[in-house]
């Protein structure tokens, strides 16, 4: 039974803190999604917990135990792994070599024909595309290298930084039903996201980051019908002028 | 990178230091004038010749790479100019020595300046290999266009005097210093100093950054130059394309990392160490000095960027924390 | 017109281009993946070129073979090397990396320089095999063995650099970690590690190329800064991250110097690298094959 755990991190950049004391959970098969206006440290809580920035108090816990010593690698070894903010694909490399080289880690290196075979058939249009290079690729075939290229190490959560960013609705809609695929299929999880409802209807529970510190939580539903969500980030002034339309 | 070289410390001990500091300069700086009145050794003298010569390129150095924050490693050229210069005016053309010494370095800026323009147009490490690259042509040009060995005639050699060669040194070297010191309390530093900073913040200011750095730049050049017709001066021959070598550049470099980058100290502090070490060490055990001053200078550059200056105002800084706590303890 | 001694000077142009290439490669391969500027590198070539001497004076073995000894050596150098001295400048951003690891390569080179001249002198030496005077002559030009032999020897070690980072686990996450580091750790790559191995990788093909110098040419402390320079022009000429491009451009650097000497005389042949690299760098500063 996996479950993440960051406790009261505190996470700071030189000398200043972007996290104060910020605490999430996440376990075996949920599908979590962190929601927060920009700057709140989002951002900087998904990178503590892939293992690029360690926090200076707190712990980050794995099936109980503390892992915020390891370095990224290492988690990713351990099924931890983050798709980054702006998908940061190797654009000098081929969509097939980018896919190969999620499957560094030891355990997913010996699975690669099996992994690509399931990337291939989650995303078709990657197979298309096999020897093209990254960098040429369109927004949204970027995302879905991106996450290809994540399922390749065989993660037992999958952590993504706002993957809508600059891509259109109906593309992060597509993306969405991917990721409620792949929970399906039994892999958890985490996703911060700018796209406040979008994401509310796709995850389990929410965690709200406000100005570095977790400021709610609960499942997704309750945050979505919660006043100051529905006026901060779904543009709504009253509940019940709620629901698809936005006023 | 720039130690202001002012302490952080309150009260009458600050108001001491800001009075005491002009009597402790002279205090330094008069012995050496009245040196060569109490000895006749040339050992001293030519020792002492040569931490000026050294003091003197590493200031020159320091006021491109210190102040306007360029590394130029092609420092030895302008060096090269002016002892050419120097030398051929006075020895060839028969004009007045301090004369052909001031046109050297005026030799030495105007190649500066045509260098700079061609140079500045590229940024950080591209300048740096790229004055290197542009040095070491000079170099060979030199050495193939003058390969032979450049003697002064006999007539100067036998009223050959160390005396004026000292005195001329040790002008130069206080030249350099008090320009040097004066630098920060003219308006162009600021400019300069911003350009060092950030180049693209300081252009938005409305700061021209290549006429900031040339203007460094010609300064740099005019005293190396005049350190160029000072060695020109003092050797009775040498090889022009030794004026050319990379190791003056090297030594500069050398000098004021260790002395402390940056700052008014650190290129007289390095440039005597410098001398120091290597001619005691040179008896000794050769060229050990160099792995001395390779180690150092790395030293320096991962953990002491301000050089033996910084690591003056720590210990410093520490004692006076010390002193302070016992007094009210 | 008589071609004869034309075709000839090209023809040695073409076999110190390999080795200005090998020499490149060398340096393209740390500076590509960390940024780091290490202007010690022909201070390694010194030392692979000495190392080749001392096994041959001593154990008589030819430099050629004795490559799979120099090569490891070298690796192990550069692998010391990097934990003790460049691992330090890891944590800066790119432009202090940059400027602290050709400064702290400087002080590196005086080092290595002086501790030579106390280990070895300061006279040149160069290794003479039996073979040395032999070669084949084709309409009048000759090709010495040793000159063909290293040409081929740094065309091997190049494409053999060129596969293992094309096509193998290890070489693509390499490429991958110079062109994302952050990236590159998140897909498990342990990135310090590829750091080292791709320094040491330098230092090896240095010492390669040290053991090629040592056949055709001279060895003494003083060489590095010479076959530094030369390494960076060739690196400038051919652009960053170009592993073939900077073979080539080598080979391109070898035949303009042996041309050139018909323009300017022999005597400049050095001038016109340098002043061509000034000229590459204001015109084209991302060289002739490289991206960016």
């Amino acid at each position: 039974m996996l479950e993440l755990e960051a406790s009261e991190i505190y996470v700071a950049y030189g000398d200043l803190t972007a996290l104060w004391g910020a605490s999430l959970k996440v376990h075996q098969g949920e599908i979590v999604v962190l929601i927060g206006p920009n700057g709140a440290g989002k951002t900087t809580l998904m990178r503590a917990l892939a293992g690029l920035q360690p926090p200076y108090r707190g712990r980050i816990l794995l099936d109980g135990t503390p892992v915020h010593q390891l370095r990224a690698h290492q988690l990713v070894e351990r099924g931890i792994v983050l798709i980054p903010e702006g998908r940061r694909l190797f654009g000098g490399m081929s969509v097939i070599e980018n896919l190969t080289m999620g499957a560094y880690a030891a355990s997913a290196r010996k699975q690669v024909p099996q992994s690509l075979d399931r990337v291939y058939s989650i995303f078709p249009v990657l197979a298309e595309r096999a020897q093209q290079q990254a960098g040429t690729l369109s927004g949204g075939q970027q995302q879905m290298l991106a996450i290809g290229r994540a399922l390749m190490a065989q993660p037992r959560i999958l952590m993504l930084d706002e993957p809508s960013l600059g891509l259109a609705p109906i593309v992060v809609s597509n993306i969405f039903d991917v990721l409620r695929q792949i929970n399906a299929e039994g892999v958890t999880i985490l996703l911060a996201e700018q796209n406040a409802r979008m994401a509310l209807e796709l995850a389990h529970r929410a965690y709200i980051l406000e100005e570095g510190r977790v400021s709610s939580e609960g499942p997704a539903q309750e945050i979505l019908q919660t006043d100051h969500v529905r006026r901060a980030y779904l543009g709504q002034v009253s509940p019940l002028a709620g629901g698809p339309t936005e006023p | 990178m720039l130690a202001t070289g002012r302490l952080l410390e309150r009260g009458e001990y600050q108001r001491w230091i800001r009075l005491a500091r002009p009597a402790i300069v002279g205090l330094l700086i008069a012995p050496t004038l009245l040196v060569p009145q109490f000895t006749d050794r040339r050992d001293t003298l030519n020792l002492l010749f040569l931490v000026y010569l050294y003091v003197s390129m590493a200031q020159s150095w320091n006021i491109l790479a210190g102040y306007a924050g360029q590394i130029n490693l092609g420092h030895a050229a302008f060096f090269g100019v002016g002892a050419w210069a120097t030398r051929g005016l006075w020895t060839d053309e028969s004009v007045p020595f301090l004369v052909a010494f001031f046109l050297g370095g005026l030799a030495a800026m105007l190649f500066a300046l045509v260098f700079g323009l061609i140079t500045f147009r590229l940024r950080g490490v591209y300048f740096a290999i790229g004055t290197l690259a542009l040095a070491e042509a000079m170099r060979i040009t030199v050495a193939n266009l003058l390969p032979n060995i450049e003697t002064l005639p006999g007539p100067t050699i036998a009223r050959y005097d160390l005396e004026p060669r000292y005195y001329l040194a040790l002008g130069l070297m206080l030249f350099v210093s008090a320009t040097v010191w004066l630098l920060p309390r003219t308006r162009i530093s600021l400019g300069i100093l911003a350009v060092r900073e950030d180049e693209a913040a300081a252009e938005a200011c409305g700061v021209n950054p290549l006429l900031h750095k040339l203007v460094a730049l010609a300064l740099s050049s005019f005293f190396a130059g005049l350190a160029g017709g000072t060695f020109a001066y003092y050797h009775v021959s040498y090889y022009p394309s030794f004026t050319f070598s990379p190791v003056w550049t090297f030594d500069a470099v050398l000098a004021t990392f260790i002395g402390g980058i940056g700052t008014l100290a650190g290129p007289i502090v390095g440039g005597t160490f410098f001398i120091w070490v290597r001619e005691r060490l040179a008896v000794s055990l050769v060229d050990v000095h160099q792995i001395i001053f390779g180690s150092l200078f790395i030293l320096v550059v991962l953990l002491l960027p301000g050089g033996l200056v910084e690591g003056w105002h720590r210990v410093h800084r520490l004692a006076l924390r010390l002193l302070s706590r016992t007094k009210e303890g | 017109m008589n071609l004869e001694p034309v075709i000839q000077n090209l023809v040695f142009g073409l076999f110190v281009g390999g080795l200005y290439g090998i020499a490149a490669v060398g340096l393209s391969l740390a500076f590509g993946v960390q940024k780091v500027l290490n202007v010690a590198h022909g201070s390694l070539i010194m030392l692979g070129g000495y190392v080749s001497f001392w096994i041959f004076t001593w154990y008589g073995i030819d430099p050629f073979l004795a490559i799979f000894i120099t090569a490891p050596l070298l690796f192990a150098f550069g692998v010391a090397l990097h934990l003790g001295l460049f691992r330090f400048v890891t944590r800066l951003g790119e432009e202090d990396r940059i400027k602290n690891s050709l400064l702290i390569s400087f002080g590196l080179t005086l080092i290595l320089e002086n501790v030579a001249i106390k280990l070895w002198t300061a006279d040149e030496r160069a290794v003479t095999t039996s073979y040395a005077g032999d070669g084949l002559t084709i309409e009048g030009i000759a090709f010495p063995y040793t000159r063909v032999a290293s040409l081929i020897v740094a065309a091997i070690c190049v494409f053999a650099l060129y596969a293992f980072l094309n096509r193998t686990f290890a070489g693509k996450a390499i490429r991958a970690t110079s062109e994302d580091w952050e990236a590159a750790s998140l897909m498990g790559i342990n990135v310090q590690r590829t750091y080292v191995i791709a320094f040491a990788i330098g230092t090896a093909l240095a010492g390669i190329a040290g053991a090629l110098v040592s056949v055709s040419y001279l060895i003494a402390p003083g060489i590095g800064l010479t076959w530094t320079l030369k390494a960076l022009v060739v690196v400038v000429l051919a652009g960053m991250g170009s592993i073939l491009g900077a073979f080539a451009a080598g080979i391109l650097l070898g035949l303009a110097e042996a041309l050139s000497i018909y323009l300017v005389g022999a005597a400049y042949r050095e001038v016109v690298g340098l002043v061509l690299f000034v000229l590459v760098l204001l015109v084209r500063p991302q060289g002739l094959f490289g991206r960016r």
